[in-house]
């Protein structure tokens, strides 16, 4: 384990070195807030409630859901560069797991994002704009809990779309169109609440609500008792469907693999 | 003697190779109907290498050498074929097996860039889990094996290219590996640079019995370093043997430089091969071996039969017998 923390530590380190690009990464969430603000309030037009959803849970579910979008740090070109470029060999003589490997480099960098550049953002964002505090200690430990479990999903949707790299070699447009979906599913842009009946019973099936959505409802209180134990499950059973799938996908990609050049 | 410690069977790779047509028309007919070629860069290959010994593989450029390295080192599944590196299956058990070897790619750096020698080696220390004893005694004597005192702190995209490729070396070795492959590790380096390089391999395989596979196309290396020699070409082995049996088969044979007057039609002389020489039309080399044709004989043949300006007896060196072996002019076996 102590190996693995090492890569998250590297990575935090190297993320220190560049100072310049973490200011302009505070700049540059803080004016994401300001655009959905802006265009929400244009929505809402002065009502303070639409369908029984208020403007500040409107804004809560936005802040929490770009600063999960911030701190659930994925190099999704990471296996697609190693690849491209032949790297890849080196990364398959350490004697480590290579998908852990990932999986710690990318939190070494969530981590960073949070502290240095969700954090003070938020702080600033209180300045214009009024976001619902958690409904309780309870709900606010849910959602931390939840919160990690749906960057795993998210890391491992993000993981499956890498390995296609072993046979695709370029997967850019791919990883474009998957995080669009996911941007627009998911409650990121426009809060689940609002999406029309029939769609929202497709997302049910599938793992995009319990990204950001599940610990957006967990913040706010919306979710009780048996609930709760549903959204969880939900969550942890897609962590496992799409472990296996990717667990797959990789197995199948390794020993397809070309090392590149030399 | 050692028992074997690497024993490679009957192992095969085929790479499918896009055919890219060119042009526009040729782009657009490639996303429709995309047409493959298969390639067998590694057809057929066994071979057994005992602990502590240290092998030479060469082969032409696309002759399979790197493939086959990176098959040996867990990171290239063969289509058919066994491998077994010290109980290890290496592309099964890549994770445990890798702990065990050390990799040296001459066209692949594996330090950081941006880090120096020295803080890669921090890093890797915290990878293998090296106990502190003996990474601090692996540093001090590699640093002065290597003669690396006045780069070590510097950070590594400021090295020369002979100095990164030391610090490449100590890198792979810092784990102290039982088996190490060598990648073309001399690979665009200077005189002084490769003779560093050799004598710290030579040194290393001598003192901490390591096994060593070592690729290159600098047959100086191979008869500085190596007693035993693979060669392989196309995908297959040519030869496997000792570097001083194929001088001892070979050396027998010499060349004659001839440079005639007028051209002959046909050189009609039996046992012996003719070659041009490149630049000059005129001149001639003929290959013999003493054992089937006398060197008397030959001249006398040559000078009565032909109009000769001048002429002169060579012994070929180590490069020519290779590139011959590679032409497919010595069959070795």
């Amino acid at each position: 384990m102590n190996t693995y923390i090492q890569f998250a530590a590297i990575k935090f380190r190297n993320n220190m070195a560049y100072r310049f690009e973490y200011l302009m990464g505070i700049l540059n969430t803080v004016l994401n807030f300001l655009v959905y603000w802006c265009i929400y309030k244009a929505l809402y037009g002065g009502a303070d409630e639409i369908d029984g959803i208020t403007f500040s849970m409107v804004t809560t579910n936005f802040i929490i859901s770009l600063g999960l979008t911030n701190a659930f740090s994925k190099n999704e070109m990471f296996l697609h560069d190693k690849i491209k470029q032949g790297t890849i060999a080196n990364e398959l003589l350490k004697p480590v797991n290579f998908k852990f490997r990932m999986l710690f480099e990318d939190l070494g960098d969530g981590f960073f994002k949070v502290i240095f550049n969700f954090i003070p953002a938020v702080i600033i964002a209180l300045f214009f704009t009024h976001i619902e505090p958690p409904a309780g200690i309870l709900s606010f430990s849910l959602c931390l809990i939840s919160a990690v479990l749906g960057y795993i999903v998210l890391w491992e949707i993000s993981f499956i779309v890498q390995t296609w790299a072993f046979w695709l070699f370029s997967i850019w447009g791919i990883v474009t169109i998957k995080n669009v979906i996911i941007n627009i599913f998911s409650g990121v842009l426009l809060p689940l609440w609002f999406m029309p009946e029939p769609v929202m019973n497709i997302i049910k099936f599938t793992p995009l609500d319990s990204i950001f959505f599940t610990p957006v409802q967990l913040y706010l209180g919306e979710l009780q008792g048996y609930e709760i134990i549903f959204n969880f499950s939900k969550q942890l059973l897609w962590i496992a469907v799409l472990y296996i799938i990717g667990e797959f996908f990789w197995s199948r990609g390794i020993k397809k693999l070309v090392v590149q050049g030399g | 003697m050692n028992k074997t410690i690497i024993d490679v069977q009957n192992i095969c790779k085929t790479f499918k190779i896009t055919k890219r047509k060119s042009g526009f028309k040729g782009s657009i007919s490639n996303i429709f109907h995309p047409e493959y070629e298969h390639k067998k860069a590694v057809n057929d290959i066994s071979f057994k290498i005992r602990e502590g010994e240290m092998v030479g593989f060469i082969g032409p450029n696309g002759a399979g050498k790197s493939t086959t390295v990176k098959m040996l080192s867990g990171i290239l599944y063969p289509d058919s074929g066994s491998i077994n590196i010290a109980g290890y299956v290496p592309y099964k058990q890549r994770k445990e097996y890798v702990a065990n070897i050390g990799v040296v790619f001459g066209q692949k750096s594996q330090i950081s860039w941006d880090l120096s020698p020295l803080d890669s080696y921090e890093v890797i220390k915290h990878i293998y889990k090296i106990p502190d004893r003996k990474y601090k005694e692996n540093i001090e004597r590699f640093t002065e094996l290597l003669d690396m005192q006045k780069f070590i702190k510097q950070p590594v995209r400021q090295l020369s290219l002979g100095q990164r490729m030391r610090a490449d070396i100590a890198a792979a070795l810092l784990h102290s590996p039982k088996i190490v492959f060598f990648d073309e590790p001399t690979i665009g380096i200077d005189v002084v640079g490769k003779e560093k390089i050799r004598s710290f391999i030579k040194t290393l395989n001598k003192t901490d019995n390591i096994t060593m596979i070592f690729t290159t196309h600098d047959m100086q290396d191979i008869e500085k370093t190596c007693e035993r020699l693979i060669i392989i070409d196309d995908g297959k082995k040519l030869y496997d043997g000792s570097l001083d049996s194929i001088k001892r088969n070979y050396v027998s044979s010499r060349i004659i430089e001839a440079e005639f007057e007028e051209l002959p039609e046909k050189i009609d002389i039996d046992n012996v091969t003719v070659s041009n020489v490149d630049n000059n039309k005129m001149k001639k080399l003929i290959t013999f071996d003493t054992n089937s044709k006398g060197i008397n004989l030959l001249m006398s043949e040559l000078l009565n039969n032909y109009n000769i300006k001048d002429i002169s007896v060579k012994e070929p060196e180590i490069d020519a017998i290779i590139r011959d072996i590679y032409e497919g002019k010595i069959i070795v076996h």
